[in-house]
């Protein structure tokens, strides 16, 4: 545990130096407890003698008002230590954020990486500051006061010792179940979750199928599951909390028992005996008190995991010298291969982009060409073969100079939530006007913004969720043309957008493609763009399987042919009653 | 957009501290349960002082003698107290702790299913706005707040009390001048809590706000990741999250410094040395000016000193106890949301005709999205709604399976308001087939089944043929057994449609309304799905909402929806030659067309 936290904070001057404050506070806390036997054993007379207590009184009264002091200081010294450890780790983790491959960034990755920074980024210190404390003293107390009942009775200490050890292994025991019986209810917690999301999204289809008031009979069975896991949970882990009660008990039955025996046989006198009982009630008290830290440890364990989890990913491998410019445009790809975890997505694909080219990327979703987008944009590295630009290879460029030379054009595009000029100004943030009004114009952006109420100083929106979907591609292309990358990649939009939309953006992509200036791959979906490609390569299930001139395939029986065929037929649809 | 208008004009959604009475409310399947095992507890809390008492009398008893000559059958009394009450204690907490669990188990239970039960008859509305996920949450965390208040807070919050009550009076009962002085420590420590936490609430908003702004600002920073690294500005952003983050840090040290003497004041008051160094200073006093025997002192050494240590857990119970209730309060609101109204006589539905008359609609009551829309479609015709977004015809739609009511005029099918007729006939009376495919996570053969609950294998078949989706079962690993996973399941986009299609063609529901069905997927596979949609329409009453017009340019009729208004309405041919709305809306289509026509030729 402390060693997880040491990988969280590489520098722990501050958490050492507090945990440090507290060990001294808790021995001391023993130690004034321990004086407690000299000072019981002159006043515990028939005639307490109060010149013999006097010097021990006045050492003990000066540790009491150390101990004020130094629990004082403790006090903003946790508060500050939580603070700075979350502010650096919140830092730390952000900064490896950047540095990952973008295609880290999956829905599910994003929205753990939000929960991260936020709550455990707040609870890791904030828990090792407030649990370490009770911690330290609960274990550092009880370990001092049997050290000081050594020097009065070794049978009693024993007895206390056996305790500690006991506990110990009980409270060992007891988070080991519980962490079992959590992780049990968290997995039907989670189907419960899963089928809540389900009854609401089916809800609908639900009520017509008669099934609106009661779920369907798998919800009820997770909701029956939890409930039988939860008891079952409960069993299994309230034996090992009770047994630590009991063995807390236990010790203090134990204690009386032996405690009174000795008394009455004589060996211990009575004011030993006396003194060691408080002693002892003081020993069991904070170990009672132990497994209530339980949960919090557990969870300070969760959230450290979670953010080292983000921290043990491996960022983008950089290389210090490498090349700045890119020479020509063209782009190679050589036995490329990838997977996604156990999903091969890329088999052995091979094909070559001349400088000025427009390539058209064909094929059925999941036969891999968004992959070979993004392995040309280095959102990941590949697991073999060669990815090629001008000649060299892909990773012997210098990351941030390769990006300048390329442009990518998603389906999702993200804006954000500033002016329209803003968003463009992102791709050259020292673009002239008449450079804004060039690459609106090329990206058919011009009279969209024309209708804005606000022109170019209209607000997106957060997300840009006050444009449409193809409004959004089409800012995209304008940065493209902006950036006036020598590479753009597109993944066209492919979901049908209203007719305005459509057209304009092949009309964009056109001029983007059209020009001969540069090396264009599309992944395309519209007849307009495929007619208008130098080179279609179709792909399936990670392979190539034909590759040529558009007009060339679209003849033949291959898979272009058929597609493009398909594409033609769903185009001239229309909703025609069979009788 | 319209979501907004609904939720700041509902004054139901915000949560709210529920009064104690809601919440027994709440609570009252197991309310006995919980009072069992919250007096189980007290009873233990006190019990377990018992050994602390007896060693302190086994102390009182021997130094009360003179040395030597203590009685022993009185010492192992206390002996046998102090092992009753250890054994007490152990066996109380048992059931307290069992019994509390227990009512934790069942009462979620009885609540989750009252949820999905009140759910279901909920405007299905509601759900549009609020989502999957606001069931999700109330279904999972807000009574997993209630469980800690159910199973936790409560009983440890009073056995705490309890026990800091037994004790209290003890020691006031030993002397009370000593006990009074142990109490008052209590009490002080308990005034410099309250004083630094009396701006809890403001500073945990704030601390809350600041924390919503680092999340946005990470959140932001991975979405536009990959704009910020193909454009390489990195830079601006990571600005925008250092300044969330040091807002952070300010709201925490503003809180701490205005706080940092009273907590730590708190602190030191909670502590046992603190208790210790006033017990032995009063304790000498008295005992020096002879008014207090040195055996009365060793209560206070050995109860007094622990008392504290009690007090914690019960503050922190009473958090619990606060969030367990805010909870509450958001299960309650949701269980309280006003159902839709079933028809309290339902009436007998004659033939499909759908008849809306003088229709219109506003989400917040007053800002109408439609207006006065008059419509009539024959049964087994094709109506297609088309116009500009945001025109209203989605909103048009959604109000005949009444996922809203309409605000004025009425819709009736065979000649019943459909506000008469129960929720369920009106809804098997009609197939859904929208953008969002909905699939449960099942099995195939049971995600077609559920159109029609009874339907034998082979209908499931038949169905799945003609929505052309069977040969991709038959490949699937376990065929119709196969279960779909919530996200991929390895079907593509179009092939889960088709299995929504292949639903609605099993169940033969005479009206199908089809919102932009093919809209969201890929082109490559959007023939299947117009086959598919090809044999759903054989016979039936169509609704279609369209963007691309050539789809419906064979419709009966062809409603023109502008600013929530009809204006105009009649078949493809008519409507081109009225040179109106339609015919500019096909013109630009037709242009886009024509283009690329000449392009490949």
């Amino acid at each position: 545990m402390i060693k997880k936290l040491y990988n969280l904070w590489p520098e722990p001057g501050l958490l050492i130096r507090l945990g440090a404050l507290h060990a001294i506070n808790a021995v001391l806390q023993g130690v004034l407890l321990g004086m407690l036997i000299p000072v019981l054993r002159v006043l515990l007379q028939p005639k307490p003698d109060f010149s013999a207590a006097e010097p021990w009184l006045i050492v003990g009264g000066i540790g009491l008002f150390v101990y004020a002091i130094l629990t004082i200081i403790a006090t903003p010294v946790g508060f500050t230590a939580s603070m700075e450890l979350t502010a650096k780790l919140r830092h730390r983790v952000m900064e490896h954020i950047t540095s990952l491959p973008l295609g880290w960034f999956t829905t599910e990755q994003k929205a753990r990486m939000a929960r991260s920074i936020t709550a455990d980024v707040g609870n890791a210190p904030n828990l090792a500051v407030t649990i370490g404390a009770p911690a330290i003293t609960a274990t550092l107390v009880p370990a001092t006061l049997i050290l000081v009942t050594f020097f009065v009775d070794w049978r009693i200490a024993l007895l206390l010792l056996s305790i500690m050890v006991l506990a110990l292994v009980a409270l060992r025991h007891a988070g080991n179940v519980a962490a079992i019986a959590d992780e049990e209810l968290e997995e039907t917690a989670t189907e419960i979750a899963g089928r809540a999301v389900e009854l609401g999204q089916a809800q609908t289809v639900l009520r017509a199928a008669g099934l609106g008031v009661t779920g369907t009979s798998r919800m009820q069975e997770a909701l029956e599951g939890h409930r039988i896991t939860y008891r079952k949970g409960l069993q299994k882990s309230m034996w090992p909390d009770l047994t630590y009660t009991g063995v807390v008990m236990g010790g203090f039955i134990a204690l009386i028992v032996l405690g009174t025996q000795l008394l009455v046989d004589g060996t211990l006198s009575v004011p030993d005996t006396i003194a060691l009982f408080v002693i002892a009630v003081r020993f069991l008290e904070p170990l009672g008190s132990l497994i209530e830290l339980i949960g919090a440890l557990r969870a300070m364990n969760n959230a450290v995991t979670r953010v080292q989890g983000i921290l043990d990913t491996p960022s983008l491998p950089k290389r210090n010298n490498g090349i700045k410019t890119v020479e020509d445009a063209d782009i190679t790809l050589e036995n490329v291969r990838y997977s996604y975890g156990n999903n091969l997505a890329l088999n052995g694909v091979s094909f070559h982009c001349p400088p000025g080219s427009t390539t058209a990327l064909v094929g059925a979703s999941g036969s891999g060409k968004t992959t070979v987008i993004r392995i040309i944009a280095r959102f990941f590295d590949i697991d073999s073969g060669t990815v090629r630009i001008g000649g060299k290879e892909i990773t012997s460029y210098d990351y941030d100079s390769l990006m300048q030379h390329i442009a990518v054009i998603f389906q999702d595009v993200y804006l954000f939530d500033t002016s329209i000029e803003d968003n463009l100004r992102l791709a050259k943030p020292d673009a002239s006007k008449a450079e804004l009004a060039k690459a609106a114009e090329l990206a058919c952006l011009d009279e969209m913004i024309g209708r804005l109420p606000n022109g170019w100083e209209t607000r997106v929106g957060e997300a840009g969720t006050s444009l449409s979907g193809g409004e959004r591609q089409r800012v995209s292309i304008a940065r493209a043309f902006l950036k006036d990358a020598p590479i753009v990649l597109i993944d066209e939009a492919s979901s049908a957008l209203d007719p305005e939309n459509e057209q304009a953006i092949s009309r964009a992509i056109a001029n983007l493609a059209g020009d001969g200036k540069r090396t264009v791959i599309v992944i395309a979906h519209r007849p307009t763009t495929l007619a208008a490609a130098t080179q279609v390569v179709a792909l399936h299930e990670g392979q190539v399987v034909e590759l040529g001139n558009p007009a060339e395939l679209r003849i033949g029986n291959g898979v272009f042919s058929k597609l493009y065929k398909q594409y033609e037929k769903a185009r001239s649809w229309y909703i025609q009653k069979e009788y | 957009m319209t979501d907004n208008l609904i939720d700041t004009t509902d004054p139901n959604d915000h949560p709210s501290l529920m009064s104690p009475g809601a919440l027994g409310r709440l609570l009252q399947p197991v309310r006995l349960k919980l009072l069992a095992a919250t007096l189980l507890s007290a009873i233990a809390a006190a019990a377990g002082l018992a050994p602390y008492i007896a060693i302190a009398e086994i102390g009182r008893h021997t130094l009360s003698l003179s040395s030597g000559s203590f009685a022993h059958d009185k010492l192992w009394l206390w002996v046998t107290i102090g092992l009753l009450g250890a054994f007490l204690r152990l066996l109380l907490t048992f059931f307290s702790s069992r019994i509390g669990h227990y009512a934790d188990a069942e009462i979620l239970h009885n609540i989750r299913v009252r949820i999905v039960r009140h759910l279901g008859i909920l405007p299905l509305g509601w759900f549009r706005y609020k989502g999957a996920s606001a069931v999700k949450k109330v279904m999972t965390n807000d009574l997993e707040e209630m469980h800690q208040l159910i199973a936790h807070s409560l009983r440890e919050t009073v056995g705490a009390a309890v026990a800091i009550l037994v004790g209290s009076a003890y020691l006031v009962a030993v002397d009370w001048r000593m006990g009074s002085v142990t109490i008052s420590v209590l009490a002080l420590m308990f005034v410099s809590y309250r004083i630094a936490m009396r701006s809890i609430t403001l500073h945990m908003s704030k601390l809350l706000a600041a924390e919503a702004r680092i999340s946005s600002a990470s959140v932001e920073y991975a979405d536009g990741i990959s704009v910020v690294k193909t454009f390489g500005t990195s830079g601006r952003m990571m600005r925008r999250f250092a300044k969330a983050v040091d807002e952070h840090t300010k709201a925490m040290s503003a809180w701490v410094s205005e706080t940092k003497y009273s907590s730590a004041l708190a602190r030191l008051l909670a502590s046992e040395m603190t208790v210790f160094g006033v017990v032995m200073v009063s304790g000498l006093f008295f005992v020096r000016s002879g008014s207090l025997a040195i055996g009365d002192l060793i209560p206070f050494l050995i109860v007094g000193i622990g008392l504290p240590t009690s007090i914690v857990p019960a503050i922190h119970g009473g958090q619990g106890l606060r969030k367990g209730r805010l909870s509450a309060g958001n299960i309650e609101n949701l269980l309280n949301r006003k159902p839709l109204p079933e028809p309290s006589q339902p009436q007998n539905v004659q033939g499909h005709r759908i008849i809306f008359n003088g229709v219109s609609f506003a989400y917040d009551g007053h800002n109408m999205v439609l207006k006065n829309i008059n419509m009539t479609c024959e049964p087994g015709t094709v109506t297609a709604l088309v116009g500009p977004s945001g025109a209203g015809k989605s909103t048009l739609a959604n109000l005949l399976p009444r996922f809203y009511d309409v605000t004025a005029g009425s819709i009736c099918i065979g000649g019943v308001d459909i506000r008469s007729i129960p929720s369920k006939h009106l809804l098997t009376s009609m197939s859904l087939v929208f953008q969002d495919i909905v699939l449960l996570r099942d099995t195939v053969a049971e995600n077609i089944r559920i159109g029609k609950p009874r339907a034998s294998f082979s209908e499931i078949k038949e169905a799945a043929q003609a929505a052309q989706i069977h040969h991709v079962i038959e490949q699937l690993p376990n065929g119709y057994d196969t279960i779909l996973g919530s996200g991929s399941s390895g079907l593509s986009g179009g092939e889960r449609q088709r299995l929504t299609i292949a639903r609605a063609i099993l169940s033969g529901a005479p009206i199908v309304i089809l919102d932009e069905a093919t809209a969201s997927l890929d082109p490559d596979s959007e023939l299947a799905v117009q086959d598919a949609l090809s044999k759903l329409a054989s016979g039936k009453t169509m609704i279609v909402i369209a963007h691309r017009l050539h789809t419906i340019k064979e419709a009966d009729q062809i409603v023109v929806i502008d600013r929530g208004q009809i204006v105009e309405t009649g078949k493809h041919n008519e409507l081109i030659v009225a040179n109106g709305l339609y015919s500019r809306m096909w013109n630009a289509q037709q242009k886009n067309q024509n283009q690329y026509d000449k392009e490949t030729i």
